[in-house]
């Protein structure tokens, strides 16, 4: 910040009250929407506060009041270093004659925690993300976002204004919901309703931008959105333009009016260099066009959290690694790997930086050695259809998983990839005790 | 998680969108004075302002996904459009845009004539370019944003008051109601009342005069339109924004 800007800010920022207790805001918000500004505290790094720009209305003290009351997705097991699933109020900010302003939460900023968006382009990727992460990341964090939907349409909460700048994702893929102020919910102690009265263009549901109000089905769509996007680097379902090119179409507008070339190819002019679709493996696709072609017009016809699901955990299990480039990794449908292809006929690598400028490509062939090793781990157990569907209804009865997994390794591949870093390790060894006797 | 590699300079010869995203774009244009008025601490101000909002740009994930910047200048001996910190010659079919994260500050010195009217008109061009390039490429865009800021009159290229500026205000008008763009007109240190007139005519819904070189403030409230358009927000969220950020006046002052 330059000396220059200094002078024309105030040198502090507001002072405001939490549970009784004086802070001191920066003098700088950390983001600012339409709606309300998020500030750090001075001397308590570990909590934001956000302030709603215009003084807000009664109904949403009572909100943040009755909020505070509930721990929802409280006491139940999460990962080891996992970081909390909810960024809930934890207190109600006032000013200096008692007056509600905003509310503080803890702060899920960068670098630990990046914004979903982040994993939408290759330079963010690779400038935010640890130096692995590939196709099977996103699949992971798709599997976390779905189960967080399941888990929170369990609890009886909707997401509501449920986008890829609300949601954080930390190193490991573990997912964490912010402005918690908009989840539309209902007290269990005092039966009141608190609905969404936020939404984004992006991620609205038709119905929702005509107005009505948020459910789970309009989370289901928004899910669906975000799932397609992870899985496709980055793509919007509802991108390209119609074919007269005169018009100024968003992809808003390709939602209202059910345009999206995943479900029906050829509606639009896609955007150049767009994934093409069957890079998802087919029933994730099958559930991809449910969502973007009658589930668009039909609430009730979109796939819900736990369908995401269960179809994410199959192909977790059984997605392919590169053995040529690093960071390429794609589903089991798939005999030769789509990167290498993309990048062998556009010259653009999804996941590498494959200018003369990039990464050094001694890290990168690390990398490829490192990709080798788990491609041998990958379980590649074809499933029995009946053994499939026994599963399955196990599952459904159990109602969704408790815990967010990391993105990195299946469960199951723990044990195995410690094993095969040691073979690979011995092997790596008795070459170079050959090489050095050899000479 | 963060790894510490700046993103790289593009040179000017660089196919203009980006391949690897195609995600809806922000085209935001950026129509700064940089006539002889603005020379010393001023043009410093902006300066420094434009650097730390590059930064911050890049720091913030969501905007630099969408969002991508021009610059358009007015002073000296004419209006220059900058291709991030470059100025381009004039007729290089060249877009000026950059990637919000690819883009760096031009560093501007400040001199000669008020050129307000020529340089608009500029500014309304590469922004209608734009959109045709970006549609030929089957790719969508928010409604893009003009910012306008002057701290004089609009001059003739002899440093003479001129009128032709009235000739834009029919276009400008029509386009606005079509929501083809935002045009933001900001007044800046000494602007004369007549000045002030001549903003409000370009852009009736958003002007304003602002005491000092409030550069800083006046770029992140172009940051918080940004954020809110990509929301997807109601004519109503970018009038609060504005409206707050016209009235913090009196610490600007200080």
């Amino acid at each position: 910040m330059g000396d220059g800007a200094r002078l024309v800010t105030a040198p502090t920022g507001q002072r405001v009250l939490l549970d009784g207790r004086r802070v001191t805001l920066g003098p700088q918000p950390l983001k600012g929407g339409g709606q309300a500004a998020v500030y750090p505290v001075a001397d308590h790094r570990q909590i934001v506060v956000k302030l709603y720009r215009e003084p807000p209305g009664a109904e949403q003290e009572r909100r943040l009041e009755r909020m505070l009351t509930l721990t929802p997705l409280g006491g139940r097991p999460i990962g080891p270093g996992q970081p909390p699933e909810l960024a809930w109020p934890t207190a109600v900010a006032r000013g200096a004659g008692g007056e509600f302003l905003g509310y503080a939460m803890r702060r899920f900023g960068e670098p630990g925690h990046v914004q979903l968006v982040g994993l939408f382009t290759r330079a963010q990727r690779l400038r935010l993300f640890p130096e692995r992460t590939d196709w099977r990341f996103m699949l992971g964090v798709g599997w976390n976002l779905a189960f967080m939907t399941a888990r929170m349409h369990y609890e009886g909460l909707v997401v509501g204004d449920f986008s890829s700048n609300n949601v954080v994702v930390d190193a490991n893929g573990f997912v964490t919901f912010l402005d918690c102020d908009s989840i539309a919910f209902t007290d269990p102690a005092t039966h009141e309703e608190f609905p969404c009265l936020m939404q984004t263009a992006d991620y609205a549901a038709p119905e929702r931008l005509a107005g009505g109000p948020a459910t789970r089905q309009s989370d289901d769509f928004a899910l669906a959105v975000l799932i397609y996007q992870l899985l496709t680097a980055g793509n919007h379902p509802f991108g390209g333009v119609p074919r007269d090119s005169e018009s100024e179409t968003t992809v808003k507008d390709n939602i209202a009016a059910s345009r999206s070339y995943v479900a029906a190819p050829g509606c639009v002019i896609v955007p150049r260099g767009v994934v093409d679709p069957t890079i998802l493996p087919p029933a994730l696709l099958a559930l991809a066009r449910r969502a973007f072609g009658p589930g668009v017009t039909h609430p009730a016809a979109r796939p819900q959290a736990q369908d995401w699901l269960r179809a994410l955990d199959e192909e977790r299990r059984l997605a392919r690694v590169c053995p040529d480039r690093p960071r390429h990794s794609h589903g089991s449908h798939l005999t030769t790997c789509p990167w290498c292809a993309r990048a062998a006929v556009t010259g653009h690598d999804v996941f590498n930086d494959t200018s003369p400028t990039g990464p050094n490509p001694s890290a990168a062939s690390a990398a490829s050695r490192q990709t080798k090793q788990m491609h041998l781990m990958q379980p590649v157990q074809p499933v029995h259809p009946t053994q499939q569907k026994r599963r399955q209804r196990r599952r459904e009865q159990a109602g969704p998983p408790s815990r967010q997994a990391p993105t990195w390794l299946p469960d199951t591949g723990r044990p195995l990839a410690l094993g095969l870093t040691i073979l690979v390790a011995v092997l790596v060894l008795v070459i170079v005790v050959n090489l050095a006797q050899g000479h | 998680m963060r790894n510490e590699r700046q993103p790289r300079t593009l040179p000017a010869s660089y196919a203009d969108i980006e391949f690897e995203n195609n995600a809806q774009r922000l085209p935001l244009v950026l129509c700064l004075d940089t006539s002889s008025s603005m020379t010393g601490p001023p043009i410093q101000t902006l300066n420094d302002a434009l650097r730390s909002w590059t930064r911050e740009l890049h720091d913030d994930v969501s905007l630099s996904y969408s969002v991508e910047v021009a610059v358009v200048t007015f002073g000296g001996q004419g209006v220059c459009a900058w291709r991030g910190a470059q100025p381009l010659p004039p007729q290089v079919p060249v877009s000026p845009f950059v990637p919000a994260h690819a883009f760096q500050a031009p560093v501007l010195g400040a001199a000669g004539v008020t050129l307000l009217t020529e340089a608009l008109e500029l500014a309304v061009r590469i922004v209608a370019d734009r959109k045709a390039e970006l549609r030929a490429g089957g790719l969508q865009y928010y409604r893009p944003q003009i910012c306008l800021v002057t701290d004089g009159l609009p001059t003739d290229g002899t440093g003479r008051w001129t009128n032709a500026w009235q000739r834009l205000v029919p276009t400008l008008t029509d386009d606005q109601l079509a929501r083809k763009y935002r045009l933001y007109a900001i007044g800046v240190g000494d602007i004369s009342d007549m000045g002030e007139q001549v903003l409000k005519a370009l852009a009736p819904a958003f002007n304003a005069r602002l005491h000092g070189f409030p550069f800083r403030e006046l770029l992140q409230m172009m940051s918080a339109s940004a954020n809110a358009e990509q929301r997807g927000a109601g004519d109503e969220v970018f009038e609060k924004i504005f409206a707050q950020f016209r009235t913090q006046r009196p610490a600007w002052e200080a």
